[in-house]
């Protein structure tokens, strides 16, 4: 099994969107700080929004939890 | 030469018919012309931009380029199209680069700002720092994209670039009312019914050339046998468009004899009547019972145009093989022409040359346009005094 990052940068190589979505989420749990967790959200968050994936409106809400969108 | 110090003149152009002169030569060979005439006659009026069929599905976005400004054509999650300025309003950054359909949001390649296919701004990822999509100072909903008023008629895709322009619907009210009887689904025949052809020719030509039944007989000797120039009748209509009618279109026919289906409804007069039409500035419609099509006129320079051909039947559902036996046959007409357009072209370098001298009898249509084209460049020259 390849470690997160490379997954990521794999993901990004491939633009596959729904494994980045699924990754970015990874990264955000894995994350040590909320900050951190906050920013891997953003971007899980945003190739959700860009490929209509289903997790979107969950992210979204989350990141309005956390005053991070609106 | 025509800069802003010395226009063209144009008062021999908006004489009558029997005494006038067309355009001057600096109306097809001069840069500074082409630009004055890009706004005056392009992108103050409702120009035809694409088609709706470019963009079937909701989501499908194409990006166009027009005159040089960067459009996007979209149909949105609710099926309207609409036209945007392909742009990023953060940093200006084109949006889209391919013609492709977008699944959720439009995504800027460059900071991710994310657009809904209706053109709202909906997520702005990191403005406010690291993982933080928002800041006071970003106001979403006044960054949305830029939209180009638009209208569809006959699947045209229109745009007025400027937005000054009146309603499409109160410029155009006395083409639509004269073919009202076409107001009606009209079905793009698909990949096999549309095709470009490239021209070396200044737009206009091709508008003067659609316009007018003059040169049927020498340009088109085929057509003659079942369309002679003593079947045709000018169509007029000052400030908007000319072109011809014919009164013996015959429908054509396949190998065993079938025919397209009719446009339901027509009156007796379409049985064996069709006319085409150049809608100004840059829209040249045919309508007949069996079968309508509509070139754009793309102007990619000043010798250089586009020819976008669209052809539409009554019914989804209609012969392949006799559609594109009726696409070869158009495309051969319409090729046929492009020696005459791009030759006219070449000859308005030819110094001196006065513009040339119309038929009274034949070629009222040409000088319609001719007149319409110096009255829009007059009054942008007025509003700009
Ligand atoms: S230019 Fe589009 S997000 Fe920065
Ligand atoms: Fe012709």
């Amino acid at each position: 099994m390849k470690g997160l990052d490379a997954r990521l940068l794999a993901a990004h190589e491939a633009g596959d969107k729904s494994a980045l979505v699924t990754l970015y989420q990874q990264a955000a749990k894995e994350a040590e700080t909320e900050d951190a967790a906050g920013f891997f959200l953003v971007h899980a968050y945003v190739f959700a929004l860009e490929s209509g994936h289903r997790d979107a409106p969950a992210l979204r809400r989350r990141l309005v939890a956390l005053k991070r969108e609106e | 030469m025509a800069n802003d110090l010395s226009p063209t003149d144009l008062s021999a152009v908006r004489r009558p018919l029997p005494q006038a002169q067309g355009l001057p030569n600096a109306h097809y060979t001069d840069p500074a012309v082409f630009e004055e005439e890009k706004h005056a006659l392009l992108f103050s009026q409702w120009a035809g931009l694409a088609v709706g069929a470019d963009v079937p599905q909701p989501g499908d976005a194409k990006p166009i380029s027009f005159l040089g400004v960067p459009l996007l054509l979209l149909r949105d999650k609710q099926g309207q199209v609409r036209v945007f300025q392909n742009i990023c309003r953060h940093r200006g950054m084109i949006l889209v680069e391919e013609p492709r359909k977008i699944e959720g949001a439009i995504r800027c390649p460059y900071h991710s700002w994310c657009y809904s296919t209706e053109g709202r701004l909906v997520s702005t990822p990191h403005v406010g720092g690291p993982g933080q999509n928002l800041h006071p100072g970003i106001d979403r909903s006044t960054l949305g994209l830029i939209e180009v008023r638009s209208h569809i008629w006959r699947d045209v895709v229109f745009v007025n670039i400027s937005g000054e322009a009146p309603d499409f619907e109160v410029m155009h009210a006395d083409l639509i009312a004269r073919w009202a009887e076409f107001e009606q689904p009209l079905f793009h025949g698909g990949a096999d019914s549309r095709f470009e052809l490239a021209v070396k020719t200044n737009w206009k030509l091709a508008v003067e050339n659609y316009c007018e039944s003059y040169h049927l007989p020498w340009v088109h000797p085929g057509l003659n046998s079942y369309s002679r120039l003593e079947d045709h009748y000018h169509i007029e209509q000052p400030g908007a468009y000319s072109g011809q009618g014919t009164l013996v279109y015959r429908q054509l026919t396949g190998d065993d004899g079938q025919t397209f289906p009719d446009f339901k409804g027509l009156g007796e007069k379409w049985n064996e009547g069709a006319e085409y039409v150049s809608l100004f500035p840059n829209v040249l419609f045919a309508v007949q019972r069996d079968h309508c099509y509509a070139i754009l006129l793309e102007p990619r320079g000043l010798d250089e145009t586009v020819e976008h051909i669209h052809i539409y039947y009554p019914s989804a559902d209609t012969d392949p093989a006799l559609r594109r036996k009726n696409t070869e046959l158009w495309k051969g007409v319409f090729i046929e022409d492009i020696g005459v357009v791009e030759g006219m072209q070449r000859g308005r370098h030819a110094p001196g040359f006065d513009g040339g001298r119309f038929s009274p009898a034949m070629d009222g249509p040409t000088h319609l346009f001719h007149d319409w084209v110096a009255a829009q460049v007059e009054a942008a020259r007025a509003r700009s005094a």
